[in-house]
Protein backbone atom coordinates (compact mmCIF):
# COMPACT_ATOMS: atom_id res chain seq x y z
CA UNK A 1 0.00 0.00 0.00
CA UNK A 2 1.79 3.13 -1.18
CA UNK A 3 0.86 5.40 1.49
CA UNK A 4 2.79 3.36 4.02
CA UNK A 5 5.78 2.87 2.07
CA UNK A 6 9.42 4.71 3.00
CA UNK A 7 12.29 4.01 1.86
CA UNK A 8 13.01 2.88 5.25
CA UNK A 9 10.37 0.28 5.70
CA UNK A 10 11.60 -0.73 1.86
CA UNK A 11 15.11 -1.40 3.28
CA UNK A 12 13.85 -3.86 6.25
CA UNK A 13 10.89 -5.55 3.87
CA UNK A 14 14.36 -6.63 1.67
CA UNK A 15 16.52 -7.87 5.24
CA UNK A 16 13.64 -9.77 6.20
CA UNK A 17 12.56 -11.26 3.14
CA UNK A 18 15.81 -12.16 2.55
CA UNK A 19 16.60 -13.68 6.01
CA UNK A 20 13.14 -15.48 6.28
CA UNK A 21 14.73 -17.87 3.10
CA UNK A 22 17.11 -19.24 5.31
CA UNK A 23 15.10 -19.37 9.14
CA UNK A 24 14.24 -23.11 9.21
CA UNK A 25 14.28 -24.25 13.01
CA UNK A 26 14.91 -27.14 14.17
CA UNK A 27 13.51 -27.72 17.58
CA UNK A 28 15.83 -30.26 18.92
CA UNK A 29 14.00 -31.72 22.60
CA UNK A 30 10.50 -31.57 20.92
CA UNK A 31 9.06 -34.94 19.20
CA UNK A 32 6.36 -32.66 18.07
CA UNK A 33 8.07 -30.16 17.03
CA UNK A 34 7.89 -30.01 13.04
CA UNK A 35 10.76 -28.12 11.02
CA UNK A 36 9.12 -25.02 10.46
CA UNK A 37 9.92 -22.29 7.60
CA UNK A 38 8.36 -18.93 7.77
CA UNK A 39 7.86 -16.10 4.86
CA UNK A 40 7.00 -12.35 5.05
CA UNK A 41 3.62 -12.03 3.52
CA UNK A 42 3.31 -8.62 4.54
CA UNK A 43 5.22 -5.70 6.87
CA UNK A 44 5.02 -2.02 7.53
CA UNK A 45 1.42 -3.10 8.60
CA UNK A 46 -0.68 -0.62 11.27
CA UNK A 47 -2.09 -3.04 13.76
CA UNK A 48 -3.23 -5.56 11.39
CA UNK A 49 -6.18 -7.46 13.13
CA UNK A 50 -7.58 -10.18 11.50
CA UNK A 51 -7.08 -11.86 8.34
CA UNK A 52 -9.61 -14.42 5.91
CA UNK A 53 -8.05 -16.30 2.67
CA UNK A 54 -9.51 -17.57 -0.40
CA UNK A 55 -8.92 -20.75 -1.55
CA UNK A 56 -6.56 -19.43 -4.38
CA UNK A 57 -4.76 -17.71 -1.30
CA UNK A 58 -6.58 -13.71 -1.61
CA UNK A 59 -6.02 -12.80 1.68
CA UNK A 60 -8.96 -10.49 3.02
CA UNK A 61 -6.66 -7.89 6.18
CA UNK A 62 -7.73 -5.59 8.81
CA UNK A 63 -5.60 -2.47 10.57
CA UNK A 64 -7.47 -1.64 13.65
CA UNK A 65 -7.18 2.43 12.60
CA UNK A 66 -6.92 2.05 9.03
CA UNK A 67 -9.59 -0.21 7.37
CA UNK A 68 -9.87 -3.37 5.27
CA UNK A 69 -7.81 -4.10 2.17
CA UNK A 70 -6.98 -7.16 0.16
CA UNK A 71 -3.72 -9.06 -1.02
CA UNK A 72 -4.09 -10.47 -4.46
CA UNK A 73 -1.95 -14.07 -4.89
CA UNK A 74 0.25 -11.79 -6.83
CA UNK A 75 1.57 -10.29 -3.80
CA UNK A 76 -0.15 -6.88 -4.66
CA UNK A 77 -2.36 -5.07 -2.02
CA UNK A 78 -5.65 -2.85 -3.03
CA UNK A 79 -7.52 -1.06 -0.10
CA UNK A 80 -10.90 -1.54 0.12
CA UNK A 81 -12.33 0.34 2.93
CA UNK A 82 -11.01 2.86 4.56
CA UNK A 83 -11.64 4.28 8.33
CA UNK A 84 -12.30 7.77 9.11
CA UNK A 85 -9.59 10.12 8.46
CA UNK A 86 -7.74 7.71 6.67
CA UNK A 87 -6.47 8.04 2.64
CA UNK A 88 -5.56 6.16 -0.21
CA UNK A 89 -8.49 3.84 0.28
CA UNK A 90 -11.29 4.12 -2.75
CA UNK A 91 -13.74 4.71 -0.01
CA UNK A 92 -13.41 5.72 3.34
CA UNK A 93 -16.65 5.16 5.59
CA UNK A 94 -16.37 8.33 8.13
CA UNK A 95 -18.37 6.60 10.84
CA UNK A 96 -15.87 3.49 11.41
CA UNK A 97 -12.82 4.83 13.88
CA UNK A 98 -10.50 3.48 16.12
CA UNK A 99 -9.90 4.56 19.70
CA UNK A 100 -7.78 2.60 22.56
CA UNK A 101 -8.21 -1.38 22.00
CA UNK A 102 -11.25 -0.41 19.69
CA UNK A 103 -11.74 -0.11 15.67
CA UNK A 104 -11.32 -1.94 12.74
CA UNK A 105 -11.06 -6.28 14.04
CA UNK A 106 -12.19 -9.63 12.29
CA UNK A 107 -13.05 -10.22 8.62
CA UNK A 108 -14.45 -13.24 7.85
CA UNK A 109 -15.44 -14.70 3.76
CA UNK A 110 -18.84 -15.84 2.98
CA UNK A 111 -19.05 -19.68 3.14
CA UNK A 112 -20.56 -19.20 -0.25
CA UNK A 113 -18.39 -16.47 -1.45
CA UNK A 114 -17.71 -17.54 -4.88
CA UNK A 115 -21.71 -16.62 -5.72
CA UNK A 116 -22.71 -14.04 -3.36
CA UNK A 117 -19.17 -11.86 -3.13
CA UNK A 118 -20.03 -11.37 0.64
CA UNK A 119 -17.53 -10.34 3.24
CA UNK A 120 -17.94 -9.45 6.88
CA UNK A 121 -16.12 -6.82 8.87
CA UNK A 122 -16.30 -6.39 12.94
CA UNK A 123 -15.93 -2.48 13.38
CA UNK A 124 -16.73 0.32 15.91
CA UNK A 125 -18.82 3.03 14.62
CA UNK A 126 -20.33 6.38 15.37
CA UNK A 127 -23.53 5.96 13.78
CA UNK A 128 -25.20 5.45 16.89
CA UNK A 129 -24.30 7.54 19.86
CA UNK A 130 -22.22 6.83 21.92
CA UNK A 131 -20.83 4.74 19.78
CA UNK A 132 -21.10 0.64 19.26
CA UNK A 133 -19.61 -2.16 17.13
CA UNK A 134 -21.13 -3.62 14.44
CA UNK A 135 -20.72 -6.24 12.27
CA UNK A 136 -20.80 -5.38 8.19
CA UNK A 137 -21.50 -7.27 5.40
CA UNK A 138 -20.35 -6.22 2.07
CA UNK A 139 -20.11 -7.09 -1.88
CA UNK A 140 -16.45 -7.18 -2.81
CA UNK A 141 -16.54 -6.21 -6.92
CA UNK A 142 -15.01 -8.70 -9.69
CA UNK A 143 -11.68 -6.99 -9.61
CA UNK A 144 -10.95 -6.63 -6.26
CA UNK A 145 -10.34 -3.14 -6.48
CA UNK A 146 -13.79 -1.94 -3.82
CA UNK A 147 -16.62 -2.91 -1.97
CA UNK A 148 -20.18 -1.88 -1.91
CA UNK A 149 -24.21 -2.48 -0.64
CA UNK A 150 -22.54 -2.32 3.20
CA UNK A 151 -25.17 -3.81 5.24
CA UNK A 152 -24.52 -3.75 9.26
CA UNK A 153 -26.34 -7.26 9.93
CA UNK A 154 -25.21 -6.19 13.88
CA UNK A 155 -25.70 -2.51 15.40
CA UNK A 156 -25.76 -2.65 19.15
CA UNK A 157 -22.84 -4.54 20.61
CA UNK A 158 -21.31 -2.96 23.64
CA UNK A 159 -18.41 -0.37 23.45
CA UNK A 160 -17.04 1.87 25.92
CA UNK A 161 -17.11 5.12 25.22
CA UNK A 162 -15.60 6.80 28.51
CA UNK A 163 -12.40 6.84 29.99
CA UNK A 164 -12.86 4.83 33.73
CA UNK A 165 -10.36 4.26 36.75
CA UNK A 166 -8.67 0.96 35.64
CA UNK A 167 -5.57 -0.44 34.01
CA UNK A 168 -5.87 0.55 30.03
CA UNK A 169 -8.90 2.38 31.23
CA UNK A 170 -9.40 4.44 28.58
CA UNK A 171 -12.30 3.98 25.81
CA UNK A 172 -12.58 1.60 23.38
CA UNK A 173 -11.38 -1.21 25.79
CA UNK A 174 -12.39 -4.62 25.37
CA UNK A 175 -14.32 -5.44 22.20
CA UNK A 176 -13.97 -9.14 21.83
CA UNK A 177 -13.96 -8.51 17.55
CA UNK A 178 -12.98 -12.08 16.38
CA UNK A 179 -15.70 -13.39 13.60
CA UNK A 180 -16.04 -16.70 11.73
CA UNK A 181 -18.11 -18.89 9.88
CA UNK A 182 -18.73 -22.30 11.87
CA UNK A 183 -19.31 -25.55 10.27
CA UNK A 184 -23.09 -24.94 9.54
CA UNK A 185 -22.58 -21.91 7.75
CA UNK A 186 -23.72 -19.46 10.64
CA UNK A 187 -21.51 -16.58 11.76
CA UNK A 188 -20.21 -16.31 15.03
CA UNK A 189 -19.09 -13.06 16.66
CA UNK A 190 -17.10 -12.48 20.18
CA UNK A 191 -17.80 -9.94 21.90
CA UNK A 192 -16.20 -7.95 25.17
CA UNK A 193 -17.32 -6.67 28.34
CA UNK A 194 -16.18 -3.37 27.86
CA UNK A 195 -15.32 -2.78 31.57
CA UNK A 196 -18.71 -2.28 32.28
CA UNK A 197 -19.51 -4.37 35.62
CA UNK A 198 -22.78 -6.02 34.76
CA UNK A 199 -22.16 -6.22 30.86
CA UNK A 200 -21.13 -10.06 31.11
CA UNK A 201 -23.90 -11.27 32.71
CA UNK A 202 -26.81 -8.67 31.22
CA UNK A 203 -29.30 -10.67 29.11
CA UNK A 204 -29.20 -8.26 26.52
CA UNK A 205 -26.22 -5.90 26.46
CA UNK A 206 -23.87 -7.27 23.76
CA UNK A 207 -21.01 -7.00 25.75
CA UNK A 208 -19.37 -9.97 26.56
CA UNK A 209 -20.75 -12.53 24.71
CA UNK A 210 -20.80 -15.29 22.03
CA UNK A 211 -23.72 -14.60 19.03
CA UNK A 212 -24.44 -17.03 16.83
CA UNK A 213 -25.81 -15.36 13.84
CA UNK A 214 -27.26 -15.62 10.23
CA UNK A 215 -25.90 -13.86 7.12
CA UNK A 216 -28.47 -11.50 7.52
CA UNK A 217 -27.90 -10.95 11.61
CA UNK A 218 -30.73 -13.00 12.47
CA UNK A 219 -30.46 -15.15 15.55
CA UNK A 220 -29.71 -18.73 15.23
CA UNK A 221 -33.18 -20.65 15.75
CA UNK A 222 -31.45 -22.99 17.94
CA UNK A 223 -29.55 -20.75 20.28
CA UNK A 224 -30.77 -21.28 23.82
CA UNK A 225 -29.70 -18.87 26.33
CA UNK A 226 -31.55 -18.74 29.48
CA UNK A 227 -35.54 -16.87 29.01
CA UNK A 228 -35.45 -13.56 28.35
CA UNK A 229 -31.64 -13.69 26.46
CA UNK A 230 -31.55 -11.49 23.32
CA UNK A 231 -31.56 -14.40 21.06
CA UNK A 232 -28.47 -13.77 19.17
CA UNK A 233 -26.88 -15.10 22.37
CA UNK A 234 -25.38 -18.21 22.12
CA UNK A 235 -22.94 -18.11 25.18
CA UNK A 236 -22.79 -14.93 27.92
CA UNK A 237 -20.55 -14.63 31.10
CA UNK A 238 -17.64 -13.54 29.21
CA UNK A 239 -14.96 -11.40 29.49
CA UNK A 240 -13.16 -10.37 26.03
CA UNK A 241 -13.43 -13.42 24.01
CA UNK A 242 -10.18 -12.82 20.76
CA UNK A 243 -10.36 -16.48 19.88
CA UNK A 244 -12.85 -18.81 17.78
CA UNK A 245 -11.94 -21.76 16.22
CA UNK A 246 -14.25 -25.38 15.39
CA UNK A 247 -13.06 -28.25 16.05
CA UNK A 248 -12.35 -30.05 12.73
CA UNK A 249 -14.26 -33.71 13.99
CA UNK A 250 -16.68 -32.68 16.49
CA UNK A 251 -17.76 -28.94 14.96
CA UNK A 252 -17.49 -27.63 18.72
CA UNK A 253 -17.14 -23.78 18.87
CA UNK A 254 -13.89 -23.10 21.18
CA UNK A 255 -13.09 -19.40 22.39
CA UNK A 256 -9.83 -18.27 23.34
CA UNK A 257 -9.71 -15.49 25.65
CA UNK A 258 -7.82 -12.97 27.68
CA UNK A 259 -7.74 -13.09 31.88
CA UNK A 260 -7.58 -10.35 33.92
CA UNK A 261 -4.16 -10.53 35.64
CA UNK A 262 -4.42 -13.87 35.55
CA UNK A 263 -6.11 -17.18 33.89
CA UNK A 264 -6.15 -16.77 30.17
CA UNK A 265 -8.92 -19.50 28.85
CA UNK A 266 -10.09 -21.90 26.47
CA UNK A 267 -13.67 -23.04 26.44
CA UNK A 268 -15.27 -25.59 24.73
CA UNK A 269 -18.75 -23.47 24.64
CA UNK A 270 -22.17 -25.01 25.46
CA UNK A 271 -25.07 -23.91 23.66
CA UNK A 272 -26.64 -21.47 25.86
CA UNK A 273 -24.25 -21.80 28.64
CA UNK A 274 -22.29 -19.02 31.60
CA UNK A 275 -18.58 -18.65 31.02
CA UNK A 276 -18.82 -17.31 34.84
CA UNK A 277 -17.28 -13.65 34.36
CA UNK A 278 -19.17 -11.47 36.30
CA UNK A 279 -17.00 -8.21 37.43
CA UNK A 280 -20.39 -6.68 39.01
CA UNK A 281 -19.67 -4.20 42.36
CA UNK A 282 -21.19 -6.33 45.20
CA UNK A 283 -21.47 -9.47 44.26
CA UNK A 284 -19.60 -12.82 45.07
CA UNK A 285 -18.33 -11.38 48.88
CA UNK A 286 -16.63 -8.15 46.45
CA UNK A 287 -17.43 -4.50 47.51
CA UNK A 288 -17.68 -1.63 45.90
CA UNK A 289 -15.19 -1.35 42.71
CA UNK A 290 -13.45 1.23 40.68
CA UNK A 291 -16.02 2.74 38.47
CA UNK A 292 -18.09 -0.24 39.17
CA UNK A 293 -15.84 -2.50 37.89
CA UNK A 294 -14.68 -5.18 40.09
CA UNK A 295 -12.32 -7.38 36.74
CA UNK A 296 -8.82 -6.15 38.45
CA UNK A 297 -9.80 -6.25 42.04
CA UNK A 298 -8.22 -6.58 44.10
CA UNK A 299 -5.55 -4.93 43.33
CA UNK A 300 -5.33 -3.07 39.73
CA UNK A 301 -1.99 -1.84 39.33
CA UNK A 302 0.37 -3.63 41.14
CA UNK A 303 1.84 -7.41 40.57
CA UNK A 304 0.12 -10.10 43.06
CA UNK A 305 0.40 -13.46 43.13
CA UNK A 306 -1.85 -15.39 40.84
CA UNK A 307 -3.86 -17.66 42.61
CA UNK A 308 -4.57 -15.28 44.66
CA UNK A 309 -6.29 -13.23 42.45
CA UNK A 310 -7.99 -16.38 41.09
CA UNK A 311 -9.72 -16.60 44.15
CA UNK A 312 -10.81 -13.20 44.45
CA UNK A 313 -11.93 -12.53 41.13
CA UNK A 314 -12.34 -15.73 39.54
CA UNK A 315 -12.30 -15.71 35.61
CA UNK A 316 -15.18 -18.56 35.75
CA UNK A 317 -17.32 -18.24 39.25
CA UNK A 318 -18.46 -21.71 39.89
CA UNK A 319 -18.78 -20.58 43.16
CA UNK A 320 -21.90 -18.36 42.15
CA UNK A 321 -22.68 -20.45 39.11
CA UNK A 322 -22.08 -23.81 39.40
CA UNK A 323 -23.35 -24.46 36.07
CA UNK A 324 -20.70 -22.22 33.95
CA UNK A 325 -18.48 -23.89 30.90
CA UNK A 326 -15.77 -24.75 32.80
CA UNK A 327 -11.99 -24.06 30.16
CA UNK A 328 -9.99 -26.41 29.65
CA UNK A 329 -7.03 -24.48 29.69
CA UNK A 330 -6.17 -21.51 32.08
CA UNK A 331 -2.52 -21.30 30.86
CA UNK A 332 -1.16 -21.85 33.96
CA UNK A 333 -3.13 -19.41 35.71
CA UNK A 334 -0.80 -16.53 33.89
CA UNK A 335 -3.11 -13.65 32.02
CA UNK A 336 -0.74 -12.88 28.92
CA UNK A 337 -2.95 -11.72 26.26
CA UNK A 338 -4.37 -15.11 24.78
CA UNK A 339 -5.85 -13.53 21.47
CA UNK A 340 -6.49 -15.81 18.70
CA UNK A 341 -7.07 -19.26 17.74
CA UNK A 342 -7.08 -21.97 14.90
CA UNK A 343 -7.02 -25.89 14.24
CA UNK A 344 -4.01 -26.47 11.93
CA UNK A 345 -5.10 -28.45 9.31
CA UNK A 346 -3.51 -31.74 6.87
CA UNK A 347 -1.15 -34.54 7.55
CA UNK A 348 1.74 -32.04 6.74
CA UNK A 349 1.61 -31.13 10.34
CA UNK A 350 2.50 -34.24 11.19
CA UNK A 351 1.41 -35.41 15.30
CA UNK A 352 0.38 -31.40 14.92
CA UNK A 353 -2.44 -32.19 12.84
CA UNK A 354 -5.46 -31.16 13.92
CA UNK A 355 -4.50 -29.48 17.21
CA UNK A 356 -5.45 -26.03 18.27
CA UNK A 357 -3.12 -23.20 17.95
CA UNK A 358 -3.27 -19.80 20.01
CA UNK A 359 -2.10 -16.47 19.68
CA UNK A 360 -0.81 -14.62 22.64
CA UNK A 361 0.68 -11.29 23.06
CA UNK A 362 1.98 -11.11 26.22
CA UNK A 363 2.94 -7.62 27.61
CA UNK A 364 5.16 -8.48 31.38
CA UNK A 365 3.32 -6.99 33.90
CA UNK A 366 3.72 -7.15 37.43
CA UNK A 367 6.21 -10.14 37.45
CA UNK A 368 4.77 -11.97 34.68
CA UNK A 369 6.87 -14.25 32.30
CA UNK A 370 5.73 -12.29 28.83
CA UNK A 371 5.32 -15.01 26.76
CA UNK A 372 4.70 -13.87 23.39
CA UNK A 373 4.09 -16.97 21.07
CA UNK A 374 1.99 -19.36 19.58
CA UNK A 375 0.85 -22.53 21.97
CA UNK A 376 -0.18 -25.93 20.21
CA UNK A 377 -2.44 -27.60 22.08
CA UNK A 378 -3.62 -31.29 21.67
CA UNK A 379 -6.91 -32.08 22.57
CA UNK A 380 -8.51 -35.48 23.47
CA UNK A 381 -10.14 -37.20 20.22
CA UNK A 382 -13.77 -35.56 21.81
CA UNK A 383 -12.18 -31.83 22.25
CA UNK A 384 -13.18 -31.89 26.23
CA UNK A 385 -9.70 -31.78 27.80
CA UNK A 386 -5.84 -30.93 27.24
CA UNK A 387 -3.69 -33.84 26.23
CA UNK A 388 -0.71 -31.65 25.51
CA UNK A 389 1.03 -27.57 25.07
CA UNK A 390 3.67 -27.40 23.38
CA UNK A 391 5.12 -23.89 22.81
CA UNK A 392 6.08 -23.77 18.76
CA UNK A 393 9.50 -22.90 17.86
CA UNK A 394 9.06 -20.08 15.88
CA UNK A 395 11.01 -19.50 12.59
CA UNK A 396 10.22 -15.39 13.39
CA UNK A 397 10.83 -13.37 15.98
CA UNK A 398 8.34 -13.29 18.52
CA UNK A 399 6.11 -10.51 18.99
CA UNK A 400 2.26 -10.28 19.69
CA UNK A 401 0.55 -12.09 17.95
CA UNK A 402 -3.26 -11.02 17.63
CA UNK A 403 -4.59 -13.75 14.81
CA UNK A 404 -3.72 -16.66 13.55
CA UNK A 405 -5.42 -18.21 10.76
CA UNK A 406 -5.62 -21.89 8.87
CA UNK A 407 -4.72 -21.12 5.20
CA UNK A 408 -6.15 -23.22 1.95
CA UNK A 409 -2.82 -23.80 1.15
CA UNK A 410 -1.99 -25.45 4.92
CA UNK A 411 -0.06 -22.93 6.14
CA UNK A 412 -0.72 -21.18 9.42
CA UNK A 413 -1.11 -17.16 8.66
CA UNK A 414 -0.17 -15.17 11.83
CA UNK A 415 -0.29 -11.42 12.17
CA UNK A 416 1.80 -9.43 14.72
CA UNK A 417 0.67 -6.45 16.35
CA UNK A 418 4.00 -4.48 15.49
CA UNK A 419 3.19 -4.91 11.81
CA UNK A 420 4.00 -7.83 10.11
CA UNK A 421 1.82 -10.96 8.83
CA UNK A 422 3.95 -14.10 8.24
CA UNK A 423 2.74 -17.59 6.90
CA UNK A 424 4.54 -20.17 8.68
CA UNK A 425 4.74 -23.78 6.88
CA UNK A 426 5.35 -26.72 8.59
CA UNK B 1 20.32 12.51 2.62
CA UNK B 2 19.07 9.28 2.31
CA UNK B 3 17.32 6.62 4.87
CA UNK B 4 19.90 4.61 4.81
CA UNK B 5 22.61 7.84 5.39
CA UNK B 6 20.39 8.54 8.11
CA UNK B 7 20.69 5.47 9.93
CA UNK B 8 24.28 5.43 9.68
CA UNK B 9 24.92 9.05 10.86
CA UNK B 10 22.26 8.14 13.47
CA UNK B 11 25.07 5.37 14.60
CA UNK B 12 28.28 7.59 14.55
CA UNK B 13 25.95 9.75 16.66
CA UNK B 14 25.29 7.25 19.20
CA UNK B 15 29.31 6.33 19.09
CA UNK B 16 29.74 9.74 19.51
CA UNK B 17 27.31 10.20 22.37
CA UNK B 18 28.68 7.01 24.07
CA UNK B 19 31.56 7.89 24.11
CA UNK B 20 31.39 11.34 25.68
CA UNK B 21 29.37 9.50 28.38
CA UNK B 22 32.08 7.35 28.76
CA UNK B 23 34.12 10.44 28.91
CA UNK B 24 32.01 13.20 31.14
CA UNK B 25 31.12 10.48 33.18
CA UNK B 26 27.80 11.45 35.92
CA UNK B 27 25.99 14.27 33.62
CA UNK B 28 25.39 13.01 29.61
CA UNK B 29 22.73 9.92 29.78
CA UNK B 30 23.55 6.53 29.42
CA UNK B 31 22.62 4.95 26.40
CA UNK B 32 23.43 2.06 27.25
CA UNK B 33 21.49 1.77 30.84
CA UNK B 34 18.66 3.57 28.23
CA UNK B 35 18.28 0.55 26.07
CA UNK B 36 18.77 -2.52 28.38
CA UNK B 37 15.85 -0.99 30.42
CA UNK B 38 13.76 -0.41 27.26
CA UNK B 39 14.11 -3.58 26.16
CA UNK B 40 13.47 -5.19 30.19
CA UNK B 41 10.51 -2.71 30.40
CA UNK B 42 8.99 -1.11 27.07
CA UNK B 43 9.60 -3.04 24.40
CA UNK B 44 6.82 -5.09 25.17
CA UNK B 45 4.10 -2.60 24.64
CA UNK B 46 6.28 0.04 22.64
CA UNK B 47 7.95 -2.04 20.16
CA UNK B 48 11.48 -2.75 19.28
CA UNK B 49 11.93 0.39 17.08
CA UNK B 50 9.33 2.67 19.17
CA UNK B 51 6.68 2.75 16.58
CA UNK B 52 4.50 1.00 19.14
CA UNK B 53 1.54 -1.00 18.53
CA UNK B 54 -2.30 -2.16 19.45
CA UNK B 55 -3.25 0.90 21.88
CA UNK B 56 0.37 1.65 22.42
CA UNK B 57 1.35 4.78 21.60
CA UNK B 58 4.64 5.18 18.86
CA UNK B 59 7.43 7.17 20.86
CA UNK B 60 9.90 7.59 17.87
CA UNK B 61 10.20 10.54 16.68
CA UNK B 62 9.91 12.08 19.95
CA UNK B 63 12.79 14.66 21.10
CA UNK B 64 14.19 13.37 24.56
CA UNK B 65 12.71 16.38 26.78
CA UNK B 66 9.67 15.09 25.32
CA UNK B 67 9.73 11.77 26.54
CA UNK B 68 11.55 12.68 29.75
CA UNK B 69 8.43 14.95 30.49
CA UNK B 70 5.78 12.41 29.90
CA UNK B 71 7.81 9.99 32.39
CA UNK B 72 7.78 12.24 34.58
CA UNK B 73 4.27 13.35 34.41
CA UNK B 74 3.29 9.41 35.07
CA UNK B 75 5.81 9.36 37.69
CA UNK B 76 4.22 11.93 39.60
CA UNK B 77 0.94 10.22 39.05
CA UNK B 78 -0.82 12.91 37.34
CA UNK B 79 -2.64 12.07 34.10
CA UNK B 80 -1.23 12.47 30.21
CA UNK B 81 -3.90 10.47 28.02
CA UNK B 82 -7.03 7.90 28.91
CA UNK B 83 -4.58 5.18 29.87
CA UNK B 84 -2.12 7.04 32.24
CA UNK B 85 -2.96 4.48 34.91
CA UNK B 86 -0.76 1.97 33.41
CA UNK B 87 2.43 4.48 33.29
CA UNK B 88 1.91 5.50 35.97
CA UNK B 89 2.63 2.48 38.09
CA UNK B 90 5.35 1.63 35.46
CA UNK B 91 7.41 4.62 35.92
CA UNK B 92 6.57 4.43 39.56
CA UNK B 93 10.36 3.50 40.44
CA UNK B 94 11.80 4.95 38.09
CA UNK B 95 14.89 7.57 39.16
CA UNK B 96 15.46 10.59 37.77
CA UNK B 97 18.74 9.13 35.74
CA UNK B 98 16.72 6.21 34.32
CA UNK B 99 14.17 8.84 32.55
CA UNK B 100 16.78 10.38 31.34
CA UNK B 101 18.65 7.16 29.86
CA UNK B 102 15.49 6.64 28.37
CA UNK B 103 14.88 9.69 27.15
CA UNK B 104 17.73 9.65 25.59
CA UNK B 105 17.54 5.92 24.23
CA UNK B 106 14.84 6.79 22.56
CA UNK B 107 14.94 9.77 21.07
CA UNK B 108 18.81 8.87 19.68
CA UNK B 109 17.46 5.50 18.24
CA UNK B 110 13.88 5.34 17.23
CA UNK B 111 13.62 8.37 14.58
C1 LIG C 1 1.91 -2.46 29.53
C2 LIG C 1 2.26 -1.74 28.33
C3 LIG C 1 3.28 -0.63 28.48
C4 LIG C 1 4.57 -0.73 28.92
C5 LIG C 1 5.29 -1.99 29.41
C6 LIG C 1 5.13 0.60 28.82
N1 LIG C 1 4.21 1.46 28.32
FE1 LIG C 1 4.51 3.44 27.94
N2 LIG C 1 2.55 3.63 27.44
C7 LIG C 1 1.63 2.63 27.48
C8 LIG C 1 0.32 3.19 27.25
C9 LIG C 1 -1.00 2.42 27.22
C10 LIG C 1 0.51 4.57 27.09
C11 LIG C 1 -0.55 5.66 26.88
C12 LIG C 1 -0.86 6.18 28.30
C13 LIG C 1 -1.76 7.37 28.36
O1 LIG C 1 -2.92 7.27 27.93
O2 LIG C 1 -1.32 8.41 28.88
C14 LIG C 1 1.93 4.82 27.21
C15 LIG C 1 2.53 6.09 27.08
C16 LIG C 1 3.88 6.31 27.16
C17 LIG C 1 4.51 7.60 26.90
C18 LIG C 1 3.81 8.88 26.49
C19 LIG C 1 3.65 8.89 25.00
C20 LIG C 1 2.98 10.15 24.51
O3 LIG C 1 3.31 10.57 23.40
O4 LIG C 1 2.15 10.70 25.23
C21 LIG C 1 5.85 7.41 27.08
C22 LIG C 1 6.94 8.47 26.93
C23 LIG C 1 6.05 6.03 27.47
N3 LIG C 1 4.84 5.40 27.49
C24 LIG C 1 7.28 5.48 27.74
C25 LIG C 1 7.43 4.20 28.25
C26 LIG C 1 8.68 3.70 28.77
C27 LIG C 1 10.00 4.46 28.77
C28 LIG C 1 8.43 2.44 29.20
C29 LIG C 1 9.40 1.50 29.92
C30 LIG C 1 9.90 2.01 31.17
C31 LIG C 1 7.04 2.14 28.93
N4 LIG C 1 6.47 3.23 28.39
C32 LIG C 1 6.44 0.92 29.19
C33 LIG C 1 1.87 1.28 27.67
C34 LIG C 1 3.06 0.76 28.13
Amino acid sequence: MTMKTSGRTASCVFAMGAAAVMLGTTAMANTNATTMTAEVILTGLQSPWDMALLDDGTMFFTEKCHGLSVRMPTGEVTPLLGMTGTEGYPETADDLFCEGQAGMQGVAIDPNFSENRQIYVYSTSSMTAPGTNRVLRMTVNEDFTGVSDRTDIVEDISYKPEASDQPFGGPGAHNGGRIRFGPEGFLWVTTGDIHGGTVPQSPTELGGKVLRIDTDGNAHPDNAAPEGFDDRIYTYGHRNVQGIAFHPETGAAITAEHGPWHSDEITVLENGGNAGWDPAPNTAGRGDCPSNYCGYEPNQFEGMNRYERAAYMPMTDLESYPDAMVPIWDNNGWSQGTSSAAFLEGSQWGAWEGALVVGIMGIGFGGTPIGQRIDVIELNEDASAVVDVTEMTLPIPSGRFRSVVSGPDGALYVAQDAGTIHKLMP
Amino acid sequence: MTDRLRIIVAGVALAVCAGATAATGTQAADLAAGEKRYNVNCVNCHGKAGQGMASFPALKGREAAYIAEKLQTYRAREMVGPNSAIMMSLSSDLTDEDIANLAAYIADRFQ
